[in-house]
């Protein structure tokens, strides 16, 4: 199942220094028990920090010249739209929850999602193929230790939760092995909306009483119509708090 | 025609055996890679090396030398006196057989003392098995050799008699040449070998600082395969050096992980590595197993990885070695264990990425900030608020550059330090720290086998260093002093460094310093491995301490041949777990001498014999106990009467 691996822009908190972020190290732990071949994809001025990941279990990594600073999303969604289109096209790709030390929204995963159309699942914590071909079982780390197993299918963006299995241990010498891909930036096939808007921070109540793990209940709503479900949602969420009416 | 005329050839067929045998070893030998060697200096400094350094070693051990000369000595002058025996005038000459029969003489009476080492029971560092037998084959052929050859001197008298001697003789002689492919007899070429064509032949050279023939050499990071995976990948002159190992077990006795029942034996290592490339051991390891020995496959050969479950080593042998050099410095034929160990580490960590699980977190730390314990760099001179502590960077140039290291971090060696930095102060040396410029040495990551890591950081300090200008680099920790100053200058940095001991008993002798005496106290000097076995330098802080008038007790293992504390190699970080642990060993011993102190040099043996639970003797550095005599004779007048300790009211 080849298996792409997209690689953040994280710096070291102590020294600052571009460093691969844990959570991706952890990804590409999870990517190479399917693929045995993982790439790696990256957006950025250079490979210094994410070339890592070769040493890491990678096996390539392409990295697409961009300046410091720029929004790397249009570029991702280019090159893997780009190789969806291929014939070996991905089956899967892999990401943390954002990045670490660079303009960190966490919302790449979910714009890219939106930009090539996949579907997208957060929070694995381990991956296997499903026995229907083009299907991925992924357990779901969820709050108090709870796990979820939930049948997807490919190709689609997932996900790692940082209670996956720890990463591989560094080797240099795979490292140094490992290939690297550089390519010129090229935006012009996606056009995606990055505007993600800014708000002033406003103080949520806790949500400790009433987020649980345990689904059912009087919550339980099995099949429901999606026009249904999402007046659901949303009447819980001003319900509790959370959301007030035309303030976002 | 008498038996005696046999033996001339019988050494003959002798040397035919021990020739083939030998020749298999030597086709395992060329394998290895290739190495630099000085053939013609080796061979001239042959008998040098031989008769001083060997003989100084094995001479240790009193018994070992009464034995080996004798038995060695009348081996060679026997076989050498019968090939001469080939030619007829001399054969005839009675005079030649009773010189023949008095070097068998001297052979048996070296037979008789090396039996007395092994029987009725052998000492237990000794292997048995077929170094048991050893001294049987030995004795046959010096015995029966002897009498044929008193025969003939006495004219045949009894040739019936002389001819079924003659037949013991053959067979125990033509058994010991056979065991030269990978027997106990090998020793004696490959031992040989091994002096001429020696990986470090600095360490023969007496007019050589110690530091230069035990730093650790660089490796090509661009090379096909990184570090040591199979015995192909060692050197030939390594590989030979393994075959020169006698199995007297003088490493296993001094090993500190041995001692502490990890499962770890440089002797069983050793053979271990010689047997590999033959594809196994020929017969059974009959020396004591690895202590709580773990289980694996035994496959083995040129070119089958050696550390692996399935191979012939288990990691765990592996990553309990501290890098102490004990094993280095008792070993008579002179093997380099430390340097097959971190071959075989980088090979481990580079290639595989398996290091111990513990470990894997201060290489990473390494690799995100340059320091192990995660730290930044600008919080080094934290501790030292309020001290006065200039940095360079300010003043550009100082006589003295304070290298700190990894205890500005530690509170316990922050005490140190502080001391070290008060004594500077007092005795107005013009000295400076790096401050946040200084990264950690890299001799952690360097005997983790992370040889990356090193380079990198080798590289980026001796950058730092040159942008500045000083006399000297003065260091608390002999780690940092041993990799600075023995192991920089390949990176393009030599300097002078010197250890806070030997730089602090400069300052007494000539006087800038006037501590009082703190006579009265009773201590013992525990010698840091990286200074004294890896440096040579033990006379400094023990003079250092005299000069404080304090009553110094001398520990059983002491100076050069000292025992480690178990904090050095990477060994806290690989934490194999054993019966015991290596400090608490030598704490029992610091406390066998009485003392209520023990000195020590060293961030890394303070932190490790400060570990040692219960009632215990103090652990000091020579530069607190330093400070605290200066303090004393400040608070006192000079002449007065010396300071009675502090009662509680």
């Amino acid at each position: 199942m080849k298996t792409v691996v997209l690689l953040s822009d994280a710096r070291n908190p102590v020294s600052g220094r571009a460093q691969l972020s844990r959570l991706e190290a952890q990804a590409i732990g999870l990517a190479a028990e399917l693929d045995e071949s993982p790439q790696g994809l990256h957006v950025g001025p250079g490979e210094e920090g994410v070339s890592a990941g070769l040493g890491h279990g990678l096996c390539g990594l392409d990295v697409i010249e961009a300046p410091e600073g720029e929004d790397p999303l249009p570029a991702l969604a280019a090159f893997l739209a780009t190789s969806l289109k291929s014939d070996e096209p991905p089956a899967l790709v892999l990401c943390g929850r954002r990045g670490e030390g660079g303009l960190d929204t966490g919302l790449v995963p979910y714009l890219l999602a939106e930009a090539l159309g996949l579907p997208i699942l957060a929070d694995a914590v381990a991956l296997r193929p499903g026995e229907a071909s083009d299907t991925l079982v992924v357990d779901q780390a969820m709050a108090k230790g709870a796990r979820r197993r939930v049948t997807i299918r490919l190709p689609a963006i997932v996900t790692v939760h940082p209670l996956a299995p720890p990463p591989l241990p560094f080797a240099f010498g795979r490292m140094r092995r490992g290939e690297i891909r550089r390519h010129a930036a090229d935006v012009s096939e996606v056009p995606v909306d990055v505007d993600a808007g800014e708000r002033p921070h406003r103080a949520r109540p806790k949500l400790m009483r009433t987020a649980g793990t345990a689904s059912g209940g009087a919550n339980l709503h099995v099949g429901p119509d999606p026009e249904e479900a999402a007046r659901l949602i949303l009447a819980y969420l001003e319900d509790n708090g959370i959301r007030r009416y035309g303030q976002g | 025609m008498t038996a005696a005329a046999f033996l001339p050839w019988l050494i003959v067929a002798m040397i035919i055996v021990a020739a083939i045998q030998i020749g298999r070893r030597v086709m395992l030998w060329r394998q290895g890679r290739p190495a630099a060697v000085d053939w013609i200096a080796g061979l001239k400094a042959l008998p040098r090396r031989y008769l001083v350094d060997v003989h100084h070693v094995v001479d240790r051990d009193r018994s070992a030398s009464r034995m080996h000369v004798p038995t060695a000595g009348g081996l060679v002058l026997a076989s050498g006196l019968l090939v001469l025996g080939l030619i007829p005038a001399l054969a005839a000459s009675h005079l030649y057989w009773a010189l023949v029969a008095l070097s068998f003489m001297v052979m048996t009476a070296g037979v008789v003392l090396e039996t007395q080492r092994r029987y009725p029971r052998a000492l237990p560092r000794l292997s048995l098995g077929r170094w048991q037998r050893l001294p049987v084959y030995l004795g046959v052929f010096a015995v029966c050799g002897l009498l044929t050859t008193v025969l003939a001197a006495l004219g045949n008298p009894l040739p019936v008699l002389s001819l079924l001697l003659f037949f013991p003789t053959a067979a125990a002689g033509l058994a010991l040449a056979a065991t030269t492919a990978t027997g106990p007899m090998r020793h004696a070429l490959a031992g040989a070998t091994h002096l001429v064509a020696h990986p470090r032949p600095q360490r023969f050279d007496p007019e050589a600082a110690k530091g230069e023939a035990t730093g650790l050499r660089p490796l090509d990071l661009d090379a096909e395969k990184l570090g040591t995976e199979t015995p192909a990948d060692f050197a030939w002159n390594r590989l030979l050096a393994f075959d020169a190992c006698v199995q007297c077990g003088r490493c296993e006795a001094a090993c500190p992980a041995f001692a502490a029942g990890q499962p770890l034996s440089p002797k069983h290592l050793i053979a271990d590595l010689a047997a590999a490339s033959g594809g196994g051991h020929a017969r059974a390891y009959a020396g004591q197993p690895y202590p709580n020995e773990r289980a694996t496959g035994g496959a083995a050969g040129a070119h089958t990885a050696i550390v692996s479950p399935e191979g012939l080593v288990h990691p765990d042998t592996l990553w309990s070695c501290t890098t102490c050099r004990a094993c280095v410095e008792e070993c008579p034929m002179m093997i380099e264990h430390v340097d097959a160990i971190v071959d075989l580490r980088r090979f481990q960590t580079l290639e595989r990425g398996a290091v111990p699980m513990k470990a894997e977190e201060p290489l990473a730390h390494y690799r995100g900030c340059d320091e192990p314990n995660g730290r930044p760099l600008f919080e080094r001179t934290d501790f030292a608020a309020g001290l006065s502590l200039p940095r360079i960077v300010e003043k550009g140039e100082a006589e003295v550059l304070l290298w700190l290291g990894q205890a500005a971090y530690d509170l316990r060696g922050q005490r140190t330090l502080k001391a070290l930095i008060q004594t500077l102060n007092a005795a107005g040396v013009d000295f400076a720290v790096l401050g946040g410029q200084e990264r950690d040495c890299g001799d952690l990551a360097r005997r983790l086998g992370d040889e990356a890591t090193f380079q990198r950081l080798a590289r980026a300090n001796v950058e730092t260093l040159s942008r500045y200008r000083f006399g000297r680099i003065l260091t608390a920790d002999p780690h940092a002093l041993h990799v600075i100053r023995n192991e920089y200058p390949a990176f393009g940095g030599a300097y002078k460094v010197v250890h806070h001991t030997a730089f602090l008993a400069e300052l007494v002798e000539s006087g800038r310093l006037a501590p009082a005496s703190l006579a009265g106290r009773t201590i013992t000097y525990h010698d840091p491995c990286y200074l004294g076995r890896y440096n040579g330098e033990v006379e400094a802080p023990r003079a250092l301490l005299d000069a404080l008038g304090l009553e110094r007790r001398e520990m059983a293992r002491s100076g050069k041949r000292s025992m480690c504390c178990g904090g050095g190699g990477g060994a806290p970080s690989a934490d194999v777990p054993g019966d015991t642990r290596i400090p608490d060993i030598r704490m029992g011993q610091v406390k066998e001498t009485g003392a209520k102190t023990v000195a020590v040099a060293c961030p890394q043996c303070t932190a490790m014999l400060e570990g040692v639970t219960g009632e215990r003797p103090e652990v000091k550095d020579v530069a607190e106990l330093l400070w605290e005599a200066i303090e004393a004779g400040r608070r006192k007048p000079a002449g007065a009467a010396a300071a009675r300790e502090l009662e509680p009211a």
